[in-house]
């Protein structure tokens, strides 16, 4: 029988406690991320922010077009009375990067042209927008829009018929030389 | 249904379509306040030194014991992360109360661990002698000795003072084990129902409340099984203790309701209509009118009363299985019911009751019975209710005891 | 008061001088206390001014976005770009637009999806009683005491010097506190990677140059992003009228995201 003394079994559980720590410790240093910051509101692994720089952009801004269709954002951006001026081609077409890459188009831009959708949800009238907002209701004043939605032109984007999307200014209307257009012979009373 | 804000339809945040933290966030700080609990009754006896309560210290340590292995458990399988979860340990932020889980969940476990390992190491050195430390069953019985297979009489002393600085420690322990589950709900400004200075020391008091009344059904059930006799004294001195803990508990659930009543604050436009509404049945009947009321008087009728042992016996049982059952419920009102108040403020959020997913309700029922599970194994291998102590006439108890000459 | 015969007439004179003293530091401290943490300067704390450990990189920008609610025609481009940029999954925004229709019963406040298509028209019946409408873009407000920071138990979200709260994905566990704990209802989990998800300024647009997908494709100048260090910004330019506020103000959550034009019904 060993002489051991009352407390031998004490200074083991310290020992064995003693060494868990000491294993916990160089295990937490260890396992630790290496960009810590180690501020007490500012408690983050640094390197995530390059990680996240590196995330693909999808849309590309205006100036993505302006590269391949130049006549089309002169347009766009050109005339001072363009009341569409400076809105983004891409909230209409879609992002750069699902129509084009590499300079090369991949698939077609969207381009709305079965149904009025894309204008009315802008343009058609409710009361949530501001009232200095251009927006026509349903029931138009003018008899002609009226009947262009109620589907005599099932066919293609009504609105284009007359507002050419990318410059919607009146003397832009496409129309603007057909005799048959009533607004036209009314403008230009 | 009565609606906040002004508003007349139900309007929530998109993001609000889900409960986030569901059943088993409810379980987790239930299990953690039957650790706080079961701890605080085994004080009552080592600390407070109230003697009716020495035949249970043991199977309160280890009850707690039990349910403490299981504690993480509700954690581990609501992370979206799961393998991620060592990061509690590695680089815990500090501001947040969620993040000492990992270091005091740890550390109060070992202190358990610790306080059980001194109270049954002769029974352990016994173990080993008996089995020599051969087979595998053997060399666990050796292990648990830490090789030290003879007991040194005069280690008693020092191992009750460390018993006694354990559960000096001990409490403030648990308090945080299971407070900072308080204070992660109490830290919620944006949730109406939640962020109250009062949540944490509500979470710990109907803590003690459970841990207690989980205890004594336990108790009731082993005593019952194993032909064990009713100890009415402390039957009647527990329910005593219980009674009055269980009434500063309620009254602060109250008292928080109150406050908001009485000011019309803004939490209290939120409140009302979530307590009248999707909370009326679980909240104002179930956990308040039935389950509170009931064995509040209840059990008073057992403290002032004196009613014979059989049938304190009887309302001692109803009383706990109820307050049970009240904590149980009032974990699900405070962490669902305050994630039904959508941030619009405008709104509530449906619960949809989910049972077979990771997180569903057969899966909280499975990780809260492990630890009675465990409890059973545990008993069939160390004394419980028999005292562990060290007795080396133990082995001649057949013979006669002759007095020394 | 004790008088010892012994120092009686020197503590009458050290006596005073003590108080004059005294009485000075009384002032001079709180004083100073106050012109350090005064009101004035609790209202605007700029990145480089919060408390900093080391190898924290410099900020060059003090972000900030200005959402005008009198520009706001509700077309939900917004959101469309958002999800497409971040790839959103269904369900989950980091960005959505509220409607608010007010009439004498209440207010009534509609998101259809987030208005990813957009908002219908009402009915006439509605319309007749309906004093006041507009329509609210909501997001992550990038608090300068992001309550959602603060409760991260490992570290996995925070606030970047320019003033971008983030969240760290190979670091997130998915414990849903920050989400708990935004009051404005701009986290979620995210239902494919199971990690917390929200609004992030497009971080990665903003470092290349660029603005966030959301203000690209405004119609109406109803969002913008600047600057605020720099004074020909127009985000800036908000600052020199007193007509702004941001959301949920009693929360002190001091946010970055500036709202104009907004009525007191949102919440």
């Amino acid at each position: 029988m060993k002489n051991l003394s009352p407390h031998t079994h004490l200074y083991r559980l310290g020992a064995l406690l003693a060494a868990f720590f000491v294993v916990f410790l160089v295990v937490k240093s260890w396992a630790t991320p290496a960009s810590w910051i180690d501020d007490v509101d500012n408690w983050y692994r640094l390197d995530s922010l390059e990680e996240m720089k590196l995330k693909p952009l999808v849309f590309g801004g205006n100036e993505s077009c302006k590269e391949c269709h130049g006549k089309t954002y002169g347009q766009f951006t050109g005339n001072t009375g363009n009341e569409h001026k400076g809105l983004s081609c891409e909230s209409c077409h879609g992002p750069v990067t699902r129509h084009a890459k590499g300079g090369k188009k991949i698939a077609d831009a969207i381009r709305e042209s079965k149904s009025t959708w894309q204008c009315q949800n802008c343009h058609l009238e409710m009361i949530n927008k501001p009232k200095d907002f251009p927006q026509f209701k349903r029931q138009a004043k003018i008899k002609e829009h009226a009947e262009f939605l109620a589907g005599l032109f099932p066919e293609g984007t009504v609105c284009l018929k007359c507002h050419a999307a990318h410059d919607p200014t009146p003397d832009k209307c496409v129309k603007k030389e057909d005799p048959e257009c009533s607004s036209v012979a009314k403008a230009k009373k | 249904m009565e609606l906040p804000g002004n508003s007349i339809t139900n309007y929530i945040f998109p993001n609000n379509y889900e409960i986030w933290w569901s059943i088993l966030i409810v379980i987790y700080p239930y299990i953690t306040g039957l650790i706080a609990g079961a701890f605080i009754v085994s004080t009552l006896s080592h600390l407070f030194r109230i003697k009716e309560f020495d035949n249970i210290a043991n199977f309160s340590l280890v009850t707690a014991f039990c349910f403490g292995c299981f504690a993480g458990v509700p954690l581990l399988f609501h992370l979206g992360q799961p393998q991620r979860a060592l990061e509690i340990f590695i680089t815990p932020h500090w501001t947040s109360p969620m993040s000492i889980f990992g270091y005091v969940y740890f550390t109060y476990m070992i202190l358990l661990a610790v306080e059980i390992w001194l109270i049954y190491r002769p029974f352990f050195i016994r173990r080993a002698n008996e089995t020599e430390g051969s087979g595998l069953v053997g060399y666990v019985w050796y292990a648990m000795t830490l090789g030290v297979t003879t007991y040194h009489p005069d280690s008693l002393r020092a191992d009750k003072k460390i018993s006694a600085i354990l559960t000096g420690l001990g409490i403030p322990w648990a308090f945080a084990l299971h407070g900072y589950v308080g204070f992660i709900f109490g830290s919620v400004k944006a949730i109406a129902m939640w962020g109250t200075p009062l949540q944490p020391v509500v979470f710990i008091l109907s803590a003690i409340v459970s841990g207690m009344a989980m205890l004594l059904l336990m108790y009731t059930f082993i005593a019952w099984r194993t032909k064990m006799p009713f100890e009415y004294p402390m039957i009647r001195k527990f329910m005593l203790i219980l009674w009055g803990v269980f009434l500063i508990d309620i009254s602060l659930e109250i008292l928080e309701l109150a406050f908001h009543k009485y000011e019309l604050d803004r939490q209290w436009e939120n409140l009302e209509p979530l307590m009248y509404g999707p909370l009326w049945e679980t909240l104002i009947v179930g956990q308040f009118l039935i389950l509170s009321l009931i064995p509040f008087l209840v059990l008073g009728f057992i403290s002032l009363f004196h009613p014979k042992d059989k049938m304190t016996l009887f309302l001692a049982n109803l009383a706990c299985l109820m307050i049970v059952l009240q904590v149980l419920l009032m974990r699900y009102n405070v962490v669902i019911g305050g994630q039904l108040i959508s941030k619009s403020e405008r709104g509530f959020v449906e619960f949809h009751w989910d049972f077979f997913s990771r997180e569903g309700v057969f899966m909280a029922a499975a990780i809260f019975i492990a630890p009675f599970v465990l409890y059973y194994v545990i008993s069939r291998v160390i004394p419980i209710f028999d005292s562990p102590a060290y007795e080396p006439e133990d082995d001649e108890a057949t013979e006669p005891h002759t007095p020394a000459p | 008061m004790n008088k010892h015969p012994m120092t009686d007439g020197q503590e009458e004179k050290t006596g005073t001088r003590r108080e004059f003293l005294r009485n000075v530091l009384a002032g001079t401290i709180p004083a100073t206390v106050l012109m350090v943490y005064g009101p004035g300067v609790l209202a605007h704390r700029e990145p480089s001014e919060l408390p900093r450990g080391e190898g924290i990189p410099k900020a060059e920008h003090y972000w900030i976005y200005v959402i005008n609610i009198n520009n706001c025609i509700g077309c939900g481009n917004c959101v469309r770009a958002c999800k497409a940029e971040n790839e959103v999954p269904d369900k989950t925004f980091r960005t959505w637009v509220e409607r608010y229709i007010i009439s004498g019963e209440g207010v009534h406040v509609e998101s259809p999806r987030g208005a990813l298509e957009g908002f219908r028209e009402i009915n006439a019946g509605v319309r007749q009683r309906a004093v006041k409408s507009y329509t609210v873009p909501k997001m992550c407000n990038h608090c300068h005491h992001p309550p959602c920071v603060k409760v991260c138990p490992v570290g996995a979200t925070f606030k970047s010097p320019e003033g971008f709260v983030l969240v760290d994905w190979e670091y997130c566990i998915g414990c849903a506190f920050c989400v708990q704990a935004c009051p404005y209802g701009a986290r979620f989990i995210n239902p494919k990677e199971h990690k917390a998800d929200k609004c992030t300024w497009c971080y990665h647009r903003v470092k290349a140059g660029k603005l966030p997908a959301c203000v690209t494709v405004c119609p109406n100048k109803a969002r913008l992003f600047g600057d605020r260090w720099d004074a020909e910004a127009e985000v800036t330019k908000v600052f020199l009228e007193d007509n702004w506020l941001v959301l949920k103000p009693h929360l002190t959550t001091d946010p970055t995201c500036y709202y104009v034009g907004l009525g007191r019904e949102v919440i």
